[in-house]
């Protein structure tokens, strides 16, 4: 007769972790983020393949409902995901290959428009508050601009170039990663509970199942967002009227998936196309910065809560704060880790703050290791 | 080390046919359910769960045997089990604390099935969650009417 009697539905108590224990998570998160910055060699592909297994799985299991063994199902999937992989990219090469001269001098003409946007609207500051006049406004931007263009290339977009290179080898580890994580994932997952002493096995099971929850949703989440952000952005450009509308939302979309730099990056690259394309209407370039900033909010206040925020669990401050702390130990990387990984420590540091606080499983532990050392010793005496 | 590599045996899949929670199973089922169940090993008095603590898995006694009983009257127990019987099995329905200790009587190979491992089964494979409902649903069964006409509980099981 097991667990009689109490037929009550009572919810999980609430161990929320204490003061010490969050100091000890966000020093964790920074520390991660620090080291992390330093093997983005292998946590790029790593997180590819997090992200492809779990986008994965669900076709994988039904394969595996259909009868298909596991090792069968992973293989069968990574496999049609790695030709239409090769299929894409070969097409969008090809595709690539025979626009690349006109990529370029499109990439001065957008350039050069955003430029002349930004002279009208320094202009018309100027003409509207004498006070931006006597400052030389203008003169002091066009300036600046000037000096930061011309080393532009040699000081960001050669350095992103060659770590662009760099990354691509590893990059390619992400299937082949994705792979295993989805053929041995599950035996890996046995063999850390198995490591466990039995005192803590259960509350071991429930972290390694948090953990795994907390990266798919955080992740299927951004996938979501990525998608209602795309749909979002891509009616408000249409109703704009500016060409390739739904594919400058996806770029703008994926830009947004480092916060804040990424959605200024895709808002930028939005009005210098509405510049370039309108030069003599300039208001939809102004209506393209309103309706990023729209999207912003509605980003902040429905479209994530609904789909990351509700699983993470961060309050709306602690995760500003270590975007902020993010950005400040790790750069753009740290940006666009600081939150998943805020959200496995502050997991992981729930189920230790519980476990290390509770002396009734040191007790057990500590009996049990007594029993086994009684059991060695059963012979000796 | 790479213990974890190691495939399924035949015997294992017997062994776990011969559970009353897995009767019903295919041979294809069976492999499913081994793929998710962690085997434990616990020594004569080692406790396995405490009353009042929060339950997320059923275990199933594979060798061995369990005694149930009121934390601090062990003398007084409300059941013992051996092989092939499970207890537990309230978390795997919901999350209330445990209503009773459970403490190895012997050296004892136990079988966890792990609550989350159990709901994520039911999305994707529902006719085998199912056979494992239903012989859910029988032990309850059984125990309650042994509740409620006073018998002792392991004749039920």
């Amino acid at each position: 007769m097991t667990d009689a009697g109490d037929t009550r539905s009572v919810e999980p108590a609430a161990n929320r972790p204490g003061p010490v224990a969050w100091a000890g998570i966000f020093a964790a998160t920074c520390l991660l983020l620090v080291a992390l910055n330093h093997i983005l060699w292998l946590v790029i592909p790593a997180l590819m393949a997090l992200v492809l297994s779990y986008m994965l799985e669900p076709p994988m299991r039904r394969l595996m409902y259909a009868g298909v063994g596991r090792e069968g199902a992973s293989a069968i999937v990574t496999s049609v995901f790695l030709v239409l992989l090769m299929a894409a990219t070969l097409a969008l090469l090809t595709w690539a290959g025979a626009r690349a001269e006109d990529w370029q001098a499109g990439v001065e003409r957008y350039l050069r428009g955003g430029a002349a946007l930004l002279e009208r609207t320094l202009a018309a500051l100027e003409a509207r508050w004498p006070a931006f006049a006597r400052a030389n406004l203008a003169a002091s931007v066009t300036t600046w601009l000037s000096e930061y263009s011309n080393t532009f290339l040699e000081r960001q977009v050669q350095p992103l170039a060659v770590s662009i290179l760099a990354w691509l080898p590893a990059a390619l580890l992400g299937p082949f990663f994705a792979f295993f994580f989805l053929r041995d994932g599950r035996r890996f997952h046995g063999f850390i509970a198995r490591a466990v002493p039995n005192a803590y096995f259960e509350k071991t099971l429930a972290l390694l199942h948090e953990m795994h929850q907390t990266g798919r949703s955080y992740f299927t989440g951004l996938v979501k967002l990525t998608v209602v952000d795309t749909l979002a952005l891509g009616i408000g450009l249409w109703a704009l009227g500016l060409p390739g509308a739904w594919l400058l939302a996806l770029i703008a979309a994926v830009f947004a998936w480092v916060p804040y730099v990424g959605s200024i990056a895709g808002c930028l690259l939005v009005v210098l196309v509405a510049a370039t394309d309108f030069p003599h209407d300039p208001a939809i370039a102004y209506w393209a910065i309103m309706l990023f900033i729209l999207v912003r909010l509605l980003d902040d206040f429905v479209f994530m809560p609904a789909t990351i925020g509700k699983n993470l669990r961060l309050h709306p401050l602690v995760s500003v704060l270590m975007l902020f702390v993010g950005g400040a130990v790790a750069g753009v990387p740290g940006l666009a880790l600081v939150l998943p990984l805020l959200g496995v420590t502050m997991v992981v540091g729930a189920a230790l703050s519980e476990i290390l606080t509770d002396g009734r499983l040191w007790a057990r532990h500590a009996y049990a290791r007594r029993l086994r050392a009684a059991q060695d010793a059963a012979d000796l005496a | 080390m790479l213990g974890f590599l190691r495939p399924a045996r035949g015997s294992q899949l017997e062994d776990l046919k011969a559970l009353s929670l897995f009767a019903d199973l295919s041979v294809r089922e069976l492999k499913i359910v081994q793929g998710v169940l962690h085997e434990r090993e616990y020594l004569a008095g080692e406790v396995i769960f405490d009353e009042g603590e929060q339950g997320n898995s059923l275990y199933i006694v594979r060798t061995g045997r369990v005694r149930i009983c009121r934390k601090g009257r062990p003398d007084s127990p409300i059941a013992e089990l051996g092989a092939g019987s499970f207890f537990g099995d309230l978390a795997l329905l919901d999350s209330a604390p445990r209503a009773a200790q459970a403490r190895a009587l012997e050296a004892s190979t136990l079988a966890v099935f792990f609550g989350s491992d159990f709901l994520a089964l039911l999305e994707t494979e529902s006719k085998l969650s199912n056979k494992i409902l239903l012989q859910l649903s029988r032990h309850l069964g059984r125990r309650l009417r042994g509740s409620v006409l006073g018998q002792r509980a392991e004749q039920h099981l």
